[in-house]
C-alpha cells in the first residue's frame, strides 16, 4: 500500500553519472513503504503504445515524476501522453517558477483531474539525497492533504534497468497553460504536425511527421507555448520563465545567429529540403497573403 | 560603452562582426572571443564544437556552443574556409578563455578569407553602434 507513485524516467543517454544518480534515488525510494516507485524509459521517447502508459492514464492518485527535462517539459509531455493533473509546486526547481499553473485557462483547468503531479528535473540536484528529500517533502504534503492509500500500485519494477531505451523521437510539446490556440503554428508548419480537435483547440496530431532538429514553430509561437525538450537552447527546451529562459540569456544573436523569425524560416526550409521537397520562391499569392498578414486586419 | 570599465582590445589583430579576434598563425588564422564577448558571457564553463577539425565551413554556419554562468550561445563560423585545429586546452578547461582570452584561451585556427574583419578602431566604432541592439537583446530576455 502506498500514498504516492514516483516515476523515474531514465536518461536517454547512458552517461555514467546520470545512471549512478538514478540508481541511488531508486534504491532509497524503494525502501519507503508509502511510495510506489518505478523506473521508466526516457519520457520524451515513449510512444503511445507503451504498456505502462495505459495503466498510468487510469491512475488518478498523486504522482511525482523525475526526468532529465525541465519541470514544464515533464508536466506537458505527460499531459500530451494523456497523463494529466494539476501542477504540484516543488522546491528544487532553481528557476523559481515551476510549471506555471497560475495562468491556466478555465478550460484546461477543467480538463485536468484534481490529482497533483509534481515534476522534478534531475539536473536540479547533484546528489540523490536532494531529490529524495524533495520526494519525502511531497509525500508529507500528500499525507496531510490526501491521506488515501492507492488501491494497487500501477507499476512495480523498482530496480529494473531499462536495457534498450526506445529510439529517440522529435516532436513539439505544447504548454496548454500558455497556448491561446491562435494557430500560428498550424499555418507555419509545412509537415502537418499540428491539427485541430472538435473544440477548435490545437493538438499535436502527427508528432512523428516533425523533422528531427527543427524547432522552427517554437520560435514563431507568440506565447512561447511550444517547446522541444531535447533542444540545446533552454528557451526552446521549456526552461522556466516568462519568455525566453529567465535563468540564462541566449546570446547567440550576438555571435552571428539570425533573428528568430529569420531563423525559423531557415530551419523550416532546411527541414523541407531534407524532406525532399523543393523550397519555392514566394509567388504572387504568397505575397498577397503576407501583405494581408502585415495589415493585421 | 559597457559602463565605465574599459575592455582591452589589442591592436595587433583584427576583429569580426561576431565578436571574435583573429591573428595570423603560420598560414592559418587563429580566432578567439573578444573581450566584449567574454564580458557579456562572464565565466565560461562549457564549450563544445559541432564540427571536426578539417571541416569546410561557410560563414555563419553553426560550429559550436558556449555556456557560461549567465548565458548560452551558439558559435558561428566567422569566415568561409577550413577549420584546421581547435584549442584542446580551452576545450578541456574553458575557463582559459576568461583567464587569457587573447592568448592561451584562443578557440580555433582556420584557413580562408575573413573579408569583413575590422581593424581595432573600426571594431570599437562597431561596438558603439551595435551596443543599443545588444542592450535590447539583453533586456528583452532578462525581463
Amino acid at each position: 500500500m502506498s500514498l504516492l507513485t514516483v516515476l523515474l524516467f531514465q536518461s536517454p543517454d547512458r552517461a555514467p553519472r546520470r545512471l549512478a544518480l538514478e540508481e541511488s534515488i531508486l534504491a532509497v525510494l524503494a525502501q519507503e513503504p508509502d511510495i510506489a516507485v518505478a523506473a521508466m524509459p526516457p519520457l520524451y521517447d515513449l510512444t503511445d503504445s507503451n504498456a505502462d502508459l495505459a495503466s498510468l492514464r487510469a491512475l488518478t492518485d498523486p504522482l511525482a515524476a523525475l526526468a532529465w527535462l525541465y519541470p514544464r517539459a515533464i508536466h506537458w509531455t505527460l499531459h500530451q501522453r494523456g497523463i494529466k493533473g494539476r501542477v504540484g509546486k516543488t522546491q528544487l526547481d532553481r528557476g523559481g517558477e515551476s510549471a506555471s499553473p497560475k495562468d491556466q485557462t478555465p478550460k484546461d483547468a477543467a480538463d485536468a483531474p484534481a490529482r497533483m503531479i509534481w515534476s522534478l528535473d534531475l539536473r536540479d540536484g547533484d546528489t540523490a539525497a536532494m531529490h529524495v528529500a524533495e520526494i519525502q517533502r511531497i509525500l508529507q504534503e500528500v499525507r496531510t492533504t490526501e491521506p488515501r492509500s492507492l488501491a494497487s500500485p500501477p507499476i512495480q519494477n523498482p530496480k529494473s534497468r531499462i536495457q534498450n531505451p526506445p529510439p529517440s523521437r522529435w516532436y513539439p510539446v505544447i504548454d496548454f497553460a500558455r497556448c491561446n490556440h491562435c494557430m500560428e503554428c498550424i499555418d507555419f508548419c509545412l509537415f502537418g504536425v499540428y491539427g485541430v480537435d472538435d473544440d477548435a483547440h490545437l493538438v499535436v496530431e502527427s508528432p512523428d511527421n516533425c523533422k528531427p532538429g527543427c524547432p522552427a514553430c517554437s520560435r514563431v509561437c507568440p506565447e512561447n507555448a511550444i517547446f522541444f525538450p531535447m533542444h540545446r537552447a533552454p528557451s526552446i527546451a521549456g526552461a522556466p520563465g516568462a519568455g525566453p529562459d529567465a535563468r540564462k540569456l541566449d546570446l547567440s544573436e550576438l555571435f552571428g545567429a539570425p533573428a528568430a523569425v529569420q531563423l525559423a524560416d531557415d530551419e523550416r526550409n532546411a527541414a523541407l529540403a531534407g524532406a525532399g521537397k523543393e523550397t519555392k520562391p514566394k509567388d504572387d499569392l504568397d505575397k498577397l497573403m503576407d501583405a494581408l498578414d502585415d495589415a493585421k486586419l | 560603452m559597457m559602463g565605465n570599465f574599459a575592455a582591452r582590445f589589442p591592436t595587433d589583430r583584427r576583429y569580426t562582426p561576431n565578436h571574435m579576434w583573429l591573428g595570423a598563425q603560420g598560414t592559418a588564422m587563429r580566432f578567439g572571443l573578444s573581450a566584449y564577448a567574454i564580458r557579456l558571457l562572464r565565466e565560461i564553463y562549457f564549450l563544445e564544437w559541432s564540427v571536426d577539425a578539417g571541416a569546410t565551413v561557410r560563414q555563419k554556419d553553426e560550429i559550436g556552443a558556449v555556456e557560461s554562468s549567465k548565458a548560452v550561445a551558439a558559435l558561428y563560423a566567422p569566415a568561409d574556409g577550413t577549420i584546421t585545429r581547435f584549442n584542446a586546452d580551452a576545450l578541456a578547461d574553458p575557463s582559459a578563455i576568461n583567464k587569457d582570452g587573447y592568448g592561451a584561451g584562443w578557440l580555433f585556427e582556420m584557413t580562408g578569407n575573413a573579408n569583413d574583419a575590422m581593424e581595432p578602431a573600426e571594431y570599437l566604432r562597431y561596438l558603439e553602434t551595435s551596443w543599443t541592439k545588444a542592450q535590447a537583446l539583453l533586456k528583452g530576455q532578462a525581463a
